[in-house]
């Protein structure tokens, strides 16, 4: 699915991925911890086709070269980025956006658009087996939503436009424990031998929630550590500075 | 351009004319005469030097009268409406097939000369020469069924004229109107139409209007708008005239008795060359009056939006609450916006308030559309659209909502 050979990414001449390696196959979900500036942010930004960025070293997803593919086009392909701050966009009701975008990738795979009704089931669908009310869904994009239905409308979106590989950049910061059994619920019932998963936390929390196949310790722009599901318990007792 | 001369035997041929017109006409072309076109030098006209505009875009003007006739015009079909026609500014004909005809007195141009002396040359230039425009009164606790929709149509002999219009709408007691002034243009050339609008609204009346083009057009527009509002009217003013070459609003509103409310809101989306500027004066004279200003510019390519906004606060008019917010989104390095808000305020217990701010598009919002799947072009479309909306959402009946909307979204399309 994804393939990370030796990535370098830094941003106004301040090098912050320093030869990052990491493979994801299909249908596993690997968890990234690491301290504040380690550079997880960074990750999610440089897969999700983020500008601004200087970049060296290979990504591949599904054999392509995404260096080579714009952000749109990430999406289309199957890319999902979940925001650690989701933006506010004023004006732009949330239904007509989750459209537009739907139908955009839908319409790049050569599938019929949605029309309005068939939308509206969908969304109906997806918001009732996340438990999310609807009624967040005519506002504003994220305008005036609070922390917790920003990052649960990111996981209906990420439901919606169903992506083959999900980047959950802090998803459950900030979160209470049943906003947080929302999202883990989100991403559990998508979880198939197909979809990939990239969860990156500071905390130790989220993944008694999601059971990752790998977790990886990133610390100054480099995977340190990568281990099972334990590796994660371990790090909640001891913190980050015992790696260096 | 050579110089643009008015001879005062021009006043001679218009007919059916009283010594106190004829008078009241000639003092008018001589203050036009003394000063030519308003240029950069008088301050409000600081930031549309329309001298300048003037020269740069045409050889000649002439002031000949343009035809009052016209073959077919398509009417909206969008909803359900009353018409006023009018041809190159000119009265053509009206219906009011919704209404209680006997409640609506229509007619061509006003005649009143009770104007007081303008320092705008544009205006003086009016009074001196306006014959035509149309003149409109709603009776007594008359609210009508269906909105008014003035077509304002320009014809294909439009060269180098420069036309000057009258217009009177009078809303009296209890009454209610709505309309939609809708500018189709047909002249291929460049013209100038300059207007003087005389609103009054009488105690609980109600008027509102909403400007937009029918499409894009080479003319030129000033209009001067004076609205007098008694106890407990309310105006609005919505303005979508986006795709014109020059047009600038100088809205006037006296705020005469209590409880009035007007509200001025506008978004616009300008491209090209397009300049346009929207001057606004609102008086507060009497107190409990609340006014509302929201100015919404998009700017692409090298278009140039100017806000000159100043609102006057009497001494009695305590418990004024008047705001003003003007906001441009700058698509393009080359675009310009221009913003003076201006308060003036003698009354110690009001609440008054103003804002202004311009900005680019901002990054890390397209970032967030386009990792949704939205190319870049979508993304800005989808923001430009999110940024004008609040103006749009001012708007109840659904149908005329979507008429706008569409209108807007056309000229969004086209940038």
């Amino acid at each position: 699915m994804l393939e990370i050979k030796n990535l370098q990414a830094s941003i106004n001449n301040k090098s912050i991925l320093k030869g990052l390696n990491l493979v994801i196959k299909p249908g596993e979900l690997h968890a990234i911890m690491g301290p504040n500036g380690s550079g997880k942010s960074t990750l999610a930004n440089v897969l999700s086709g983020k500008n601004g960025y200087e970049i060296s070293g290979e990504l591949n997803f599904k054999g392509e070269d995404l260096k080579k593919i714009s952000i749109e086009e990430r999406a289309q392909k199957g890319i999902f980025l979940a925001f650690q701050y989701p933006l506010e966009i004023p004006g732009v009701n949330t239904n007509i956006f989750l459209k537009t975008s739907l139908n955009s990738i839908r319409k790049s795979k050569g599938e019929k658009e949605l029309d309005t009704l068939a939308f509206l089931k969908l969304i109906k669908e997806k918001s009732s087996e996340l438990g999310i009310d609807e009624k967040i869904l005519s506002r504003q994009l994220n305008v005036g939503f609070s922390g917790g239905e920003k990052k649960k409308n990111e996981i209906l979106q990420m439901k919606i436009l169903d992506p083959s590989f999900s980047i959950l950049d802090e998803t459950d910061s900030g979160l209470d424990i049943d906003a947080l059994k929302i999202i883990a619920n989100g991403v559990n019932s998508s979880r198939n031998n197909k979809k990939s998963f990239l969860v990156i936390t500071h905390y130790q929390r989220l993944l008694e929630y999601i059971k990752p196949d790998f977790v990886h310790v990133l610390s100054d722009g480099k995977i340190v550590k990568t281990g099972c599901g334990e590796l994660a318990e371990e790090l909640e007792k001891t913190g980050y500075k015992q790696l260096n | 351009m050579q110089n643009f001369e008015i001879n005062s035997d021009q006043i001679d041929k218009i007919k059916k004319i009283t010594a106190e017109e004829k008078s009241f006409r000639i003092k008018n072309l001589e203050l036009f005469k003394a000063t030519g076109f308003p240029n950069k030098r008088l301050e409000d006209w600081k930031f549309s030097d329309f001298e300048n505009i003037v020269s740069r875009n045409f050889e000649e003007l002439n002031i000949k009268k343009a035809s009052s006739e016209i073959n077919k015009i398509d009417l909206l079909k969008d909803f359900d409406h009353n018409h006023i026609l009018l041809v190159n500014g000119n009265f053509h004909s009206s219906n009011f097939e919704h209404e209680e005809k006997s409640k609506i007195k229509i007619s061509s141009c006003d005649k009143s000369i009770d104007y007081k002396i303008s320092k705008n040359p544009l205006i003086c230039l009016n009074h001196a020469l306006a014959e035509n425009g149309y003149s409109l009164e709603i009776d007594k606790n008359y609210k009508l069924n269906k909105v008014l929709v003035v077509y304002n149509i320009f014809t294909k002999d439009m060269k180098n004229k420069i036309l000057n219009n009258k217009n009177k709408i009078k809303v009296n007691e209890n009454a209610e109107l709505h309309v939609i002034e809708y500018t189709v243009n047909e002249s291929k050339s460049k013209f100038i139409n300059n207007v003087y609008e005389n609103i009054s609204l009488e105690k609980n009346s109600k008027l509102k209007n909403i400007s937009v083009q029918c499409n894009e057009s080479d003319g030129f527009f000033h209009k001067f708008l004076k609205n007098k509002l008694s106890l407990n009217s309310d105006y609005s003013n919505l303005i979508f005239s986006s795709g014109l070459k020059f047009n600038k609003l100088d809205i006037e509103c006296d705020l005469l008795e209590e409880s009035c409310k007007c509200n001025i809101l506008s978004a616009l989306f300008l491209k090209k060359n397009e300049h346009q500027e929207i001057k606004t004066l609102i008086n507060h004279l009497a107190p409990n009056c609340i006014s509302n200003q929201k100015i919404k510019n998009v700017l692409s390519s090298e278009s140039k939006g100017v806000y000159q906004g100043k609102i006057y606060v009497k001494d009695v008019a305590q418990k004024t609450n008047a705001y003003q917010l003007s906001k441009a989104l700058l698509i393009d390095d080359n675009a310009e916006f221009n913003a003076k808000p201006e308060l003036e305020i003698y009354a110690d217990d009001v609440k008054c308030s103003h804002g202004s701010s311009s900005g680019n598009i901002d990054e890390e919002s397209l970032h967030y559309l386009m990792t949704r799947g939205l190319n870049r072009n979508d993304s800005i479309k989808l923001l430009i659209k999110g940024f004008l909306n609040d103006v749009i959402e001012f708007i109840k009946n659904p149908k005329i909502k979507k008429f706008i909307e569409s209108k807007l979204e056309k000229q969004i399309n086209g940038r």
